[in-house]
């Protein structure tokens, strides 16, 4: 008799906390747009600032942000099933930042066919149907990483580029754009190794970026294109004590990456801003909404912090975005 | 009045648990949730979790336990795509299908290598299969060279689509096969020899073996079977992704061992159905489907699912006490 008592219990619980959980969405703008936002995870710094960066734009205009990640951290399926249902629950626009660029145009296809209209953010879809791609300029990022890292080495010097993972389009991109600009302005620089990966993770970064110091250990300047790689470089130069004589320039930010900056060994890191990517994902599912033409492909800026500029106010907006205000 | 529910909730089991979940959402979700499009949606999504579950059904009734069938399905889906991807043209008909049973047969394979470890130097499944989860896990990342494998556009992906072409198919082709391959299942358990020892083994395997069943040589045969059932879940999983992925399905052997538990499995062996797994399966889908459709934050998800479980199990063991 107890258990039993208990697992009805159990279920009463369960419907108070559904209800309760419920309860925070605005049942009074029943003719309030709904769009949809779909991370590519839940738990990342990055994503928490596009969360935020949604939640403005809708309040701003007047729209019901519904945030809802895969359940799996960055598990394509999971994420295939999350689009499904918002096809099913029939909302008014979708804003995705899609896992994989093939697996998840089917899914996308079909909500158009529905006549849902789909803002891409972040990384890029196969697909022609998409109303808009909104992401941040990867090969403008490179090359502000090359002016800098050209600049820091007065025009000449031996430099390695550390790619990031085989497939993976915002780095290659990133890579490729570095590469472009520092061979078009910089002929005095050579590039003595571009073709080694240091892989997802910081671990495996860490030993490809040891085993390339050991062998090229007169370089003067390296470039990393994302967060866990420099991260993995910086541990490299810190263990054979060279962090601060080679010039590292980097992409994205992290606690440990804005302290290797502080203590000089990090010369510059490129930013992204994902909080206005989904601000303005979210703005250009609005206009689609109302019937206005938006541009095809619209890049959100990219900004190189240094040592110099690290306090100025336009660095600390991205480093540490307002993400208090929207996400209460 | 308190013992009345509590006879007609044990009477219906699993299906109670579903129903009473599906009114619940129908009552708290918008309007869509009980549209035709979102069951269609619901079962589509139920097919991957549906069919592994069955051939975990085998396992678990025979007090056995597989832990790599979700890696087995990673695998499957990276083997598909590599043989299709190994066509020049145009897929057509036939390269599909030898990629779908290269991907069926490899998970088979996984299973037979597990049984064979189990059986001969009589290790407990537990730790065999948490071996060869890894095993299979680490060869599909090898195979597709630690990537995803593209796969030139063919039929298998279709087979997920939730309006189906042709439509008058009405459903997923994958849900038809899950629905007939859960009723093969079902009678190879109830109605054949093969069903009877698979629960002789799992209520006690000591005098199914001193009654005459050849113990090793039918565990043999259920993982077997069960890495195949695993493998057609496989194909599945290619289908909605339409690229080999070997970092898919990560966790998704306690999805489906979560399945066939709700559905009445006893991890102690001896117990378990087709049918009940399936709803199982389809219960998740609902929770998951349900839970986005009010807005749920992801965590309350998983809070839920897990609450369900143990509550499918406190059920299950009221049923017994009677």
């Amino acid at each position: 008799m107890i258990p039993f008592r208990s697992s009805l219990l159990l279920c009463l619980l369960l419907v108070f906390f559904l209800a309760s959980c419920t309860d925070n969405q605005p049942s009074d703008e029943a003719d309030a747009l709904q769009i949809a936002v779909i991370p590519k995870g839940t738990s990342h710094q990055f994503w928490k600032s596009i969360h935020a960066g949604a939640n403005k734009a809708g309040s701003e205009l007047g729209a019901e942000i519904i945030w809802q990640g895969p359940q799996k951290e960055d598990d394509r399926q999971m994420q295939i099933q999350v689009v499904q249902n918002f096809i099913s629950r029939n909302v008014d626009a979708i804003v995705l930042a899609p896992l994989d660029a093939r697996s998840l145009v089917k899914p996308v296809e079909s909500a158009i066919g529905r006549g849902i209209p789909v803002v891409i953010i972040d990384s890029g879809l196969e697909s022609d149907q998409i109303s808009s791609f909104v992401a941040t300029d990867n090969r403008l990022g490179g090359a502000l990483a090359a002016d800098h890292l050209s600049e820091l080495l007065g025009g000449e010097g031996k430099i390695i580029v550390l790619r990031y993972q085989e497939g993976s389009a915002s780095t290659t991109n990133r890579e490729e754009g570095f590469l472009e600009r520092i061979r078009e302005i910089a002929p005095g620089i050579e590039i003595v190794v571009d073709n080694q990966y240091a892989g997802a993770t910081i671990e495996k970064a860490f030993q490809v970026s040891q085993n390339l110091l050991n062998r090229f250990g007169d370089v003067d300047g390296i470039f990393c294109p994302n967060e866990s790689s420099v991260q993995g470089m910086l541990r490299a130069l810190q263990t054979a004590g060279k962090a601060g004589e080679i010039q590292l320039v980097g992409f994205d930010a992290s606690e440990s990456l804005i302290e290797g900056m502080r203590d000089g060994h990090i010369q510059g890191l490129v930013l992204q801003d994902p909080f206005f990517m989904a601000y303005q994902g979210v703005q250009t599912a609005v206009k689609v909404i109302k019937g206005e033409t938006v541009e095809a492909q619209q890049n959100t800026r990219v900004k190189l912090v240094t040592p110099e500029n690290i306090d100025s106010a336009e660095s600390q907006e991205l480093l540490s975005p307002d993400l208090e205000t929207w996400l209460k | 009045m308190d013992k009345r529910l509590r006879k007609t909730l044990m009477a219906l089991g699993p299906f109670g648990g579903l129903v009473f979940v599906f009114v619940f959402f129908a009552v708290l979700a918008p309007s869509e949730f009980v549209s035709f499009y979102n069951i269609k949606t619901i079962m589509t999504q139920s097919v991957i979790v549906g069919i592994a579950a069955l051939g975990m059904t085998f396992v678990i009734i025979s007090r056995g336990i597989d832990l790599s069938v979700g890696s087995q399905i990673a695998l499957g889906t990276v083997v598909v795509a590599v043989i299709l991807a190994r066509g020049e043209g145009e897929p057509g008909l036939w390269l599909p299908v030898a990629g779908g049973m290269a991907g069926i047969l490899i998970c088979a394979f996984v299973g037979y290598v597990s049984a064979i470890f189990i059986t001969r130097f009589n290790i407990v499944p537990f730790i065999v299969t948490l071996g060869t989860m890894q095993i299979a896990r680490g060869v599909g990342k090898w195979i597709g060279m630690e990537q995803t494998v593209p796969a030139p556009e063919n039929w298998l992906n279709n087979l997920m689509l939730i309006d189906p072409d042709p439509s008058w198919l009405l459903f997923a082709p994958g849900i038809w096969i899950a629905l007939i391959l859960m009723g093969i299942s079902s009678v190879l358990l109830r109605h054949t020899i093969f069903g009877r020892y698979v629960f002789a083994i799992g209520s006690n395997e000591e005098t199914a073996r001193l009654c005459g069943v050849n113990v090793h040589r039918y565990k043999i045969i259920i993982y077997t079977l069960c890495g195949i059932l695993t493998g057609i879940a496989a194909v599945m999983q290619f289908s909605s992704l339409t690229i080999g992925d070997p970092t898919s399905a990560i966790g998704l052997e306690l999805d489906i061992i979560a399945a066939v538990v709700i559905g009445g499995g006893s991890l102690n062996g001896g117990e378990g159905s087709a049918v009940g797994s399936m709803i199982g399966a389809v219960l998740m889908a609902v929770l998951r489907n349900g839970c986005n459709m009010i807005g749920v934050p992801t965590f309350v998800q998983e809070i839920i699912i897990g609450a369900i479980i143990v509550g499918a199990v406190l059920v299950d063991q009221q049923r017994h006490k009677k």
